[in-house]
């Protein structure tokens, strides 16, 4: 019952892992890891829960320790890369707009992860604020201010800068949508 | 209501997360300052461009590393199972679990009238099928919670059977299990280790026969039961026995046909989170309508292959 739930997840764990970390190859690597976790501690699934929300906060917690690792080796070799500096690089999404994708992949891989984290939640995989609120164990009120945040901060970048003032200068309609359409 | 609305607010309305006052509010406000409405259109479109980047991923094949994980290290097999029993406890169990298997064997012996043999699987030894019946077995479970995607190809569109006889390099049949109480949803095309094989879905007719699928968030809670027949041109190796296999929750019946009615060899895995019987009796119309004419072959093996996967009964609901 677990294995066939935990298998029926996959593809949209993979999915998640591909918005946190772009790398086809990292993101299912870091799939692998939230697998064996799972497994690990089937015992402490509440078969009442939904198991994606359950999957996805594992996934979360794995993603973080992976970039604290990340964060402690790359003060031993100041000068590696970072693997999030330029996710538009290596944006593996298959679409017929390959300027758009690498420009809403640049700018999300620019945003905060906690806020880039909450609007992925709540917009790609359809998570309630309750759910969202559950996988990434914060407040309800916290998502909700974190995912208009990040709202705000994406269509920022992908206006070409100056974040966070979209009030009085919104684009014309028309521009906006012909980016994303 | 003079001071500019929080973000949060427009933000949340979006995500229908708002009480019905407060959405209320929310639409006047919008209907009022046609720059806020702007920009939530685009917040809006900006969603609706992650969603169209990123949902490509769905639909790519499962790595097969992945799938392995999990099948790998069936969670009830390791950890309080083993810990709790003692050796010749475990042994006994084995023990029951093939002798209760080698009966359910020669009942459905009996049930499909084929001649008797003698079931030559223990549950020491991987079935002969093992590889492209895993195949099968992870292909049901990922496509089966499938809302939007289930299928490749829709039933109703008349090229489904001549799509798949001809890239599968097998006669496909389109079975007709409505007696049995499914309908054809459709079918896929999939990747296996010898070349591509496919996919059949059928789901229950009857309200009232619903699977257990209390795990996928894509399947509704009262998603219809679904069964999946997997077809392979097998390897030549493969004996044409017939065989029931038990994965956790999935049951699965397996089989080769040397000579099918229209042509060579054909492998076959009905899968489903079905009890035995029904599944059973689903096999035998795939057997039935297969072998129309009937065909010469007629061996039939069953195994009651379960040790280990038979705790996994005690964490199920």
């Amino acid at each position: 019952m677990f294995c066939e739930q935990l298998l029926g997840v996959i593809p949209r764990l993979r999915r998640y892992a591909r918005s946190l970390v772009f790398d086809r190859h990292a993101a299912d690597d870091l799939v692998q890891t939230a697998l064996e976790r799972a497994l690990a501690h089937w015992h402490q699934f509440d078969q009442r829960r939904d198991i994606l929300v359950w999957a996805i906060g594992i996934a979360h917690n794995a993603h973080l320790d992976e970039r604290r690792r990340h964060a402690r080796s790359a003060r031993v070799e100041p000068d590696a890369p970072g693997r999030d500096d330029d996710p538009g690089a290596n944006h593996p999404a298959v679409s017929p707009d390959i300027g758009l994708q690498l420009d809403l992949a640049r700018a999300l891989g620019r945003l905060p992860l906690e806020q880039r984290e909450t609007l992925l939640l709540v917009t790609l995989e359809q998570f309630s604020y309750a759910e969202c609120a559950e996988a990434l164990r914060i407040p309800i009120g916290t998502v909700m201010s974190r995912v208009s945040r990040a709202r705000v901060a994406l269509r920022a970048l992908l206006d070409g800068g100056s974040a966070g003032d979209g009030q009085g200068a919104a684009p014309p309609q028309g521009a906006t949508l012909r980016r994303v359409v | 209501m003079n001071a500019a609305l929080d973000d949060a607010l427009l933000s949340a309305w979006i995500d229908g997360e708002l009480t019905p006052e407060q959405r209320a509010e929310v639409e006047a406000w919008l209907r009022e300052h046609p720059d806020d409405a702007a920009r939530v259109r685009a917040w809006g479109a900006d969603a609706r461009a992650l969603r169209a980047a990123l949902d490509g991923v769905l639909d790519e094949p499962v790595p097969a590393a992945l799938a392995q994980t999990v099948w790998r290290r069936p969670p009830t097999a390791s950890a309080r199972f083993i810990e709790g029993s003692s050796t010749w406890r475990r042994a006994a169990a084995v023990l029951a679990v093939f002798v209760l298997g080698g009966a359910v064997g020669a009942a459905l012996m009996g049930r499909l009238q084929r001649p008797p043999s003698v079931a030559t699987t223990t549950a020491t030894t991987p079935a002969p099928g093992g590889a492209w019946v895993q195949r099968a077995a992870v292909a049901h479970s990922v496509y089966v919670p499938e809302v939007r995607h289930p299928v490749e190809v829709r039933a109703q569109e008349e090229h489904l059977s001549r799509w798949l006889t001809r890239r599968c390099n097998v006669p496909v049949k389109l079975f007709d299990l409505r007696a049995q109480g499914f309908e054809l949803v459709g079918g896929r095309l999939l990747p296996d280790a010898s070349g591509p094989s496919a996919q059949l879905m059928y789901q229950a007719i009857a309200p009232g026969v619903t699977g257990d699928v209390s795990g996928g968030r894509a399947a509704t809670a009262a998603q219809p039961a679904r069964v999946t027949v997997y077809l392979r041109k097998p390897d030549d190796a493969t004996p044409a026995a017939f065989r029931y296999e038990r994965r956790g929750e999935l049951g699965l019946f397996y089989w080769v046909e040397g000579k099918s009615a229209s042509g060579g060899p054909i492998g076959y895995a009905l899968v489903g989170a079905l009890p035995r019987e029904q599944l059973l009796a689903l096999a035998e119309a795939i057997y039935r309508q297969e072998a129309e004419p009937p065909s010469s072959q007629g061996t039939g093996k069953e195994t009651g292959k379960e040790a280990g996967k038979e705790v996994g009964k005690e964490t199920r609901k």
